[in-house]
């Protein structure tokens, strides 16, 4: 038993926050109706390329680093420190649904390019009512000469901008598979939505009629083992976002005056900051022990995953919205940060289905062990 | 980084049990004698055990059903004994830590006053040096088990003519002495006496039990508390005894009661709370592997987990309806297992308001969160720097 960091994943920590601090600049988002248009998602992203980040959770025989899900949150904590807008999520999903979906030859050939930093991916599997559950509604395939055509939208689907190939969850026979198309491909259309954390691109996909070629390994349980490792990358961002709230608030509330004293001494923003000290530990351990059970194949990690998940969510909304009422009215305005951290916390609560419904999975989870 | 723990065929876990299968009954003194009292304690009175094999003796006390020592008497083993190892001296250790682990003599500690529980520095109590003696006179409050205790950790004013915190002095007491009274208090749960008062008229203790020099009172005391808390950090229903939410979520699924949604929602909130603070303590477990000393983290932990426990227990009693309003302690159904006093969610539920009074207010922990782990700045107390008889304030009449 050790719950410590080893010294290799503080060193991967530690540069990805020096890498970080150095390469994010939010400062363009902080001009009153800004959005994610204005920052450099592209030009950060390919600085990322060359850290070799996409590659790291690709297994070493497909040419990645193979590294296991602690080393994944030591970067990921890092990217949601510092809300780094770039396409990690998007990249992410589309190597984990290769991996479970894919067939020996695709994940050669996609997770090689994916590595050789010349392929963005993306994956699009949510309905327009926020729904992961199979088989879907919103994109049906057709057989057609030579593979197959996609029609229908998908929502909410995160990096489809940014991407080269999208990974489409379609019906086929009534059941869900996983396609590839080109998003440049006649036909499909990527709009981007209004989403409120402009530190990532979010877009509806439409297709009509796209050629798409099926990923042809088995598409079992390909969805819940994809969500359960998003699951961990969003409670690694949410864990360390709450840090970054928790932190700046408490910097802001040592600095600041009022009754001749600094606001940090009044026992009401005290408590409130200590409360989320705390719900931060429980944040951390909750993500270090998903990450963990997930590397080791613990039969508990489904259970982990959703528990940090869940938690972690709230846990990063309370922390930035206490972060706005201790820095006070200047908290509400657009050319401050907080409102970047407040809307990452609430996006990220809801993209993969709402906290409740994964506290619905742990339940399910018990009964079936009590059964 | 690995949360697995020492596993079934670990040679230190086999050592510990076959040493229980062939005494499948133990009396304390036994197990004293093998160190597994205070199994961190260095030699002769423990086996130096560390964080991991503390954990392997604590779930092979549980397989063999016996409570452990440190349960049973948990000021003596866990809180305060270990103060005589560092501040102690031979003769101390000699007389008082044998019969202590053997849980021969139960001990309790004399900390709380009337006039303040949370600015405990404040203290009134007096021991005046006469001789060779201390002459104690005063009054301690909230004080658990001093009616069946032998031994009490005595906190008290040594000299008034300091600042609070510097003129104050340990003992370590015979509760069995001439001028000491002590009554038990009828908390609001109406179960037998969990907390006693305890009057001083006079009381003589020898100089040699003094703990430390004088003076050197507050730190020792600080010391205990958090031993004290961060052993609060464990995910029960009361201070880390009692039931936990693994517990509550299989009693709600075998009454079916789990279907309700509300329910449902609000277990498995309290579940992964529950799971996160058993995570918290094992990481303190850890860090103490790993030499890291017992940090005030474990402020962090017991500010956790008493309103999780008080949380816990509520969820459990409204399951009951208006049913749970009628003494009856027929809740949800518990295996069966090691659970300290609280047996019950019954009674849990109706101590449970003094989870968050009990060892720190949670007040004073969000405090002590806020002041020393995010850094910021200090409440000011006027009286914390002129010297303690200049700050007294005239006592309320009654």
């Amino acid at each position: 038993m050790d719950f410590t960091l080893s010294d290799d994943h503080k060193a991967l920590r530690d540069s990805a926050h020096v890498f970080l601090d150095k390469e994010v600049d939010l400062g363009p988002l902080l001009k009153p109706g800004a959005t994610v248009a204005d920052v450099d998602y592209a030009g950060l992203w390919k600085k990322i390329v060359d850290m070799g980040w996409p590659g790291m959770v690709v297994p070493e025989v497909y040419g990645g680093l193979g590294l296991d899900y602690v080393d994944l949150i030591m970067v990921v904590g890092e990217m949601g420190r510092t809300l780094a807008p770039a396409p990690l999520f998007g990249a992410l999903a589309g190597v984990w649904s290769v991996l479970a979906a894919g067939s020996e030859a695709q994940k050669t050939q996609l997770l090689g390019g994916v590595v050789g930093g010349n392929l963005s991916l993306a994956l699009a599997i949510a309905d327009a009512d926020g729904g992961y559950e199979a088989p879907g509604r919103g994109v049906s395939a057709e057989a057609a000469p030579g593979g197959y055509r996609l029609t229908g939208s998908k929502s909410f689907v995160v990096d489809a901008a940014s991407a080269d190939k999208i990974i489409v969850a379609a019906v086929l026979d009534g059941e869900r598979r996983y396609f590839v198309v080109d998003r440049t491909a006649s036909g499909l259309e990527v709009e981007l939505v209004a989403w409120r954390d402009i530190t990532r691109e979010v877009a509806t996909v439409r297709l009509d009629k796209v050629p798409a070629e099926l990923l042809s390994g088995s598409a079992e349980d390909a969805w819940p083992f994809v969500r359960d490792r998003l699951y961990l990358v969003l409670a690694a961002e949410s864990a360390a976002g709450a840090h970054a709230a928790l932190d700046q608030a408490v910097e802001y509330a040592k600095q600041r005056v009022a009754f001749g004293r600094p606001i940090g001494a009044f026992q009401a923003i005290k408590h409130q900051l200590a409360e989320i000290a705390g719900q931060g530990e429980c944040a951390n351990v909750a993500v270090q022990y998903a990450a963990w059970a997930l590397s080791e194949g613990d039969p508990r990690a489904s259970l982990a995953v959703a528990m940090a998940q869940s938690y972690n969510s709230e846990a990063y909304r309370d922390a930035t919205h206490r972060n706005i009422q201790v820095f006070g009215a200047i908290g509400f305005t657009w050319e401050m940060k907080n409102h970047l951290f407040y809307k990452r916390a609430r996006c990220n609560a809801e993209l993969l289905g709402a906290p409740a419904s994964q506290r619905e999975q742990v339940i399910q989870i018990l009964e079936r062990e009590a059964a | 980084m690995d949360f697995n723990f020492p596993a079934e065929d670990d040679p230190r876990r086999q050592d510990v049990r076959r040493w229980f299968e062939a005494n499948p009954s133990p009396t304390y003194k036994q197990i004293a004698q093998r160190g597994f009292s205070a199994a961190n304690w260095p030699a002769p009175w423990g086996i130096g055990a560390d964080a991991e094999m503390m954990l392997i003796i604590e779930e092979e006390f549980a397989r063999a059903g016996i409570r452990q020592p440190s349960a049973f008497n948990p000021i003596a083993v866990n809180q305060c004994g270990q103060s005589l190892l560092t501040w102690g001296t031979e003769a101390q250790r000699q007389e008082l830590l044998p019969p202590a682990l053997a849980c021969e003599h139960k001990w309790c500690m004399l900390f709380s006053e009337p006039s303040g529980g949370s600015d405990v520095g404040g203290l009134r109590t007096q021991a005046r040096r006469v001789g060779d003696h201390y002459i104690v006179n005063g009054q301690k409050i909230w004080n658990s088990s001093a009616d069946e205790a032998d031994i009490g950790v005595l906190i008290a004013r040594t000299d008034n003519s300091v600042p609070k915190h510097q003129g104050l002095s340990q003992f370590i007491i015979d509760m069995k002495s001439p001028g000491i009274t002590v009554r038990g208090i009828e908390d609001m749960t109406g179960e037998e006496h969990e907390y006693c008062e305890v009057f001083f008229e006079d009381v003589r203790v020898p100089a040699d039990r003094l703990l430390g020099k004088e003076g050197d009172g507050w730190r020792i005391t600080m010391e205990q508390l958090q031993t004290e808390r961060q052993s609060m950090t464990k995910p029960g229903a009361v201070w880390g005894a009692g039931p936990t939410a693994r517990e509550l979520v299989n009693g709600l699924i075998q009454t079916g009661k789990i279907r309700q949604p509300l329910v449902r929602d609000e277990a498995a909130r309290l579940y992964i709370e529950g799971e996160l603070l058993r995570l918290l303590s094992l990481r303190n477990l850890s860090n103490k592997i790993n030499g890291k000393p017992a940090g005030i983290e474990g402020n962090i932990g017991k500010m956790m987990a008493s309103p999780h426990g008080q949380r816990m227990t509520d969820l459990a009693k409204r399951t009951q309806g208006v049913a749970g309003m009628v003494k009856d302690k027929d809740v949800l159904p518990l295996p069966a297992k090691e659970y300290g006093r609280f047996t019950d969610w019954d009674y849990a539920y109706w101590f449970s308001p003094a989870t968050t009074l009990g060892v720190g207010t949670q007040e004073i922990l969000k405090n002590t969160v806020a002041e020393r782990v995010l850094g910021l700045p200090r409440d000011s107390d006027p009286s914390a720097r002129m010297p303690f008889n200049q700050t007294t304030a005239p006592r309320a009449a009654a």
